[in-house]
């Protein structure tokens, strides 16, 4: 199984204060890896170090081979981040977004090709006419979540992907996530969901105060705490109950 | 498309909405409708001046020899230009006889400037002349003058002060009527009354080595001045704009966060800065030009009173086209460390708001130099002055046209090799930014800012 993504004793400081203190994991392609943690257990830094957003204090990531530091460029090249939150430029409508995106991927008819699956994946209808500042919020997310996919990436990095979406929303991106991995693309997401991370990912790993402190499948985790959720997990890991 | 090119449009896609497109469009419109206000009040003001004359008939003065002078005579002649059917339009005779109200007076006739000639005005002539013992013995010859103030803005007093030189050169008429008449013949007249010839041809001034006759150095300060003056005003309108779009761009990417998902494409940071650059220096410059021309209106309508009218190109103070491209050079240059520095204020803004007041330094920077040139110049300040100014890279586009017109090419080269290094340095060090985690975790996750601030 080739490893997408490996993380080396990964450590990251903002001035004196150390926020990520070297984790070490391997995602496999074609999985779907859950980060989890409370707010500020440095899941999102994690994220960022992995989507070359951030400088790495000390210790190496490397995507399908590219160490992120050294080659950061090649590695922009085959993975796409979505940060939570993000928006698109309003001014534009959702069509001209994805087709701004596009451009910086292909040309030409290949250009066009991307943007037709970018706006199959949004399948925002007519609505992908209309400029983006009048977009709901779930109609935000999968338009940023089709510009993430439509270019292929190898490894796809979701924060916080469905936060603040109805059940319908919510419960249509998460099938999206399903459909991309199940055709190769390597997916790391961060959620509070515990919820949608049991259902989704193939493996887990719980952040806690900068370190990485679990580490397997739901399954695993769920029995090795002897419980039913992966909720229960979170609790009794972070909480020691 | 390259990926800069891809930048470039979507910024001039924001950039360019029709909102801003209208509110510059809206500016220029009022810029030249104030050119064109100012223009109608300074034709209005430098017209004939409308007045009435009172009591005409007392103006009429006949000598011992028979010659004779009148005041309405003088009036014809200083409207000479105007067809005789026409002169009543502008020189209206009122009959002040019992009147007490000159105001009523005044605004019932529709003027509002008012000559009275003296009931004792030929009588007294004639007296001084003929039968005056002394000094002590002379009447007094009076023309007495009525003006209505009305608050009608900066030209306003143009028309009562054109009335009051009719008055004096009158008496200076008047003047050399009676002295052809009573003591001289003509050539001593012309002779006592100018005996000291100058001006003209006769006064020279070297510019650049060569001298030019019938012009004054205070002539060719002003036509140069009245030419330059708004390059200083434009440059900083330009600066302070292309300043805040960069810096709001920057608040609005990161208030959106699309600045996240724009630094992990596929794409150099180089480009990223390029393009941002690049669009806000064109929209800077279309604005600019839309300004300059609609300020050009209203300046040419400011200036054209006071112009001296000196042709620059014949004394070789004017521009060639060498000297047009070194100003647009400077210009650009200019444009581009000024969005330099914004790039690297924007990168600490946090959203749309705060980026908003980070122009402030910006437009200090800018207005700095636009005030020393304006009102010293460069070659009019002291050492220190001119090396803050050098300093201020947008103090060299201002300065350029008249160290050009001047010949001084030294300065003007060297202000554009230090902007060229200016502009090269806040390129390079916005790029480091955007390398680095301070665009995305801002200035308090810094470690020396920590240091500073004693804050973790």
């Amino acid at each position: 199984m080739t490893d997408a993504l490996v993380l080396e004793d990964v450590r990251k400081s903002y001035g004196n204060r150390e926020a990520v203190h070297g984790i070490s994991l391997t995602v496999h392609e074609g999985e779907i890896f859950g980060l989890i943690g409370h707010n500020g257990a440095g899941k999102t830094t994690t994220l960022r170090m992995i989507s070359t957003l951030l400088e790495i204090t000390s210790g190496s990531i490397s995507v399908y081979g590219h160490d992120v530091a050294k080659e950061p460029e090649a590695v922009r090249e085959i993975i796409s981040y979505l940060p939570e939150d993000a928006g698109a430029y309003k001014d534009m409508t959702g069509r001209a977004y994805l087709e701004f995106i596009a451009r910086f991927f292909a040309s030409g008819k290949e250009k066009d090709e991307m943007v037709a699956k970018g706006i199959a994946l949004a399948d925002l209808g007519e609505r992908i006419d209309s400029k983006v500042d009048t977009y709901s919020k779930g109609m935000m997310r999968r338009l940023l979540i089709a510009r993430a996919i439509m270019p292929s990436p190898k490894l796809a990095i979701m924060d916080e992907v469905t936060s603040g979406l109805d059940v319908i929303n919510a419960y249509e991106i998460r099938e999206i996530i399903r459909d991309i991995a199940k055709s190769g693309v390597t997916v790391v997401m961060s959620s509070h969901n515990m919820f949608e991370v049991d259902m989704l990912c193939d493996r887990v790993g719980l952040i806690d105060q900068g370190n990485l402190v679990l580490l397997g499948t739901p399954a695993e985790l769920k029995e090795q705490f002897g419980v039913d959720t992966l909720e229960e997990v979170f609790v009794k890991a972070v909480k020691g109950a | 498309m390259s990926d800069i090119t891809n930048v470039i449009r979507k910024e001039l896609k924001e950039l360019l909405t029709p909102g801003s497109v209208i509110s510059v469009l809206i500016m220029v419109v009022l810029f030249a409708g104030l050119g064109g206000l100012i223009g109608g009040e300074v034709e209005k003001a430098q017209a004939l001046p409308v007045f009435g004359i009172a009591n005409g008939e007392y103006g009429d003065i006949t000598l011992e020899d028979g010659s004779e002078w009148s005041a309405a005579d003088y009036l014809t002649r200083l409207y000479s230009g105007v067809p005789e059917d026409e002169i009543g339009d502008y020189i209206k005779i009122i009959d002040i006889e019992g009147v007490t109200d000159f105001y009523e007076l005044m605004t019932s006739n529709g003027i509002n400037s008012l000559v009275i000639i003296d009931r004792s005005f030929s009588e007294n002539v004639l007296y001084n002349l003929y039968t005056a013992s002394s000094v002590t013995d002379l009447k007094p010859v009076v023309i007495q003058e009525y003006y209505l103030y009305e608050p009608s803005g900066m030209f306003g007093s143009i028309s009562s002060s054109t009335v009051s030189a009719v008055v004096s050169g009158m008496s200076s008429d008047l003047s050399g009527f009676l002295i052809k008449s009573c003591i001289a013949p003509e050539k001593v007249y012309q002779f006592l009354a100018n005996p000291i010839t100058h001006g003209g041809d006769d006064l020279h001034t070297i510019v650049n080595g060569e001298p030019h006759p019938g012009v004054t150095p205070q002539d060719i300060a002003s036509q140069i001045s009245s030419q330059t003056m708004m390059i200083p005003m434009i440059i900083m309108i330009i600066i302070m704009m292309v300043g805040s779009i960069v810096i709001s761009s920057m608040g609005s990417e990161k208030e959106n966060k699309t600045l996240e998902t724009l630094l992990t494409l596929p794409i150099k940071r180089t480009s990223i800065v390029s393009g941002k650059i690049i669009a806000a220096a064109i929209v800077g410059l279309v604005y600019g030009l839309a300004y300059m021309a609609g300020m050009s209106i209203y300046m040419n309508a400011m200036m054209g009173p006071t112009s001296s009218g000196i042709d620059l190109e014949a004394l070789g103070l004017g521009l060639d086209m060498m000297d047009w491209a070194l100003i647009a050079l400077s210009m650009f240059l200019a444009i581009i460390c000024a969005l330099g520095i914004c790039m690297i204020l924007g990168a600490f803004a946090k959203n749309y708001k705060s980026a908003q007041t980070m122009t402030m330094p910006l437009s200090i920077l800018a207005m700095v130099p636009m005030f020393v040139i304006m009102f010293s110049g460069w070659y009019g300040s002291g050492t220190v002055i001119q090396a803050v100014t050098f300093a201020i890279p947008f103090s060299h586009p201002m300065m350029a046209m008249q160290s050009l017109m001047y010949g001084d090419y030294m300065l003007v080269f060297s202000g554009i090799a230090y902007m060229a290094i200016f502009a090269l340095v806040m390129i390079l060090i916005t790029v480091k930014l955007y390398n680095s985690d301070i665009l995305i975790t801002g200035l308090g996750q810094n470690k020396t800012v920590q240091k500073l601030t004693g804050r973790k």
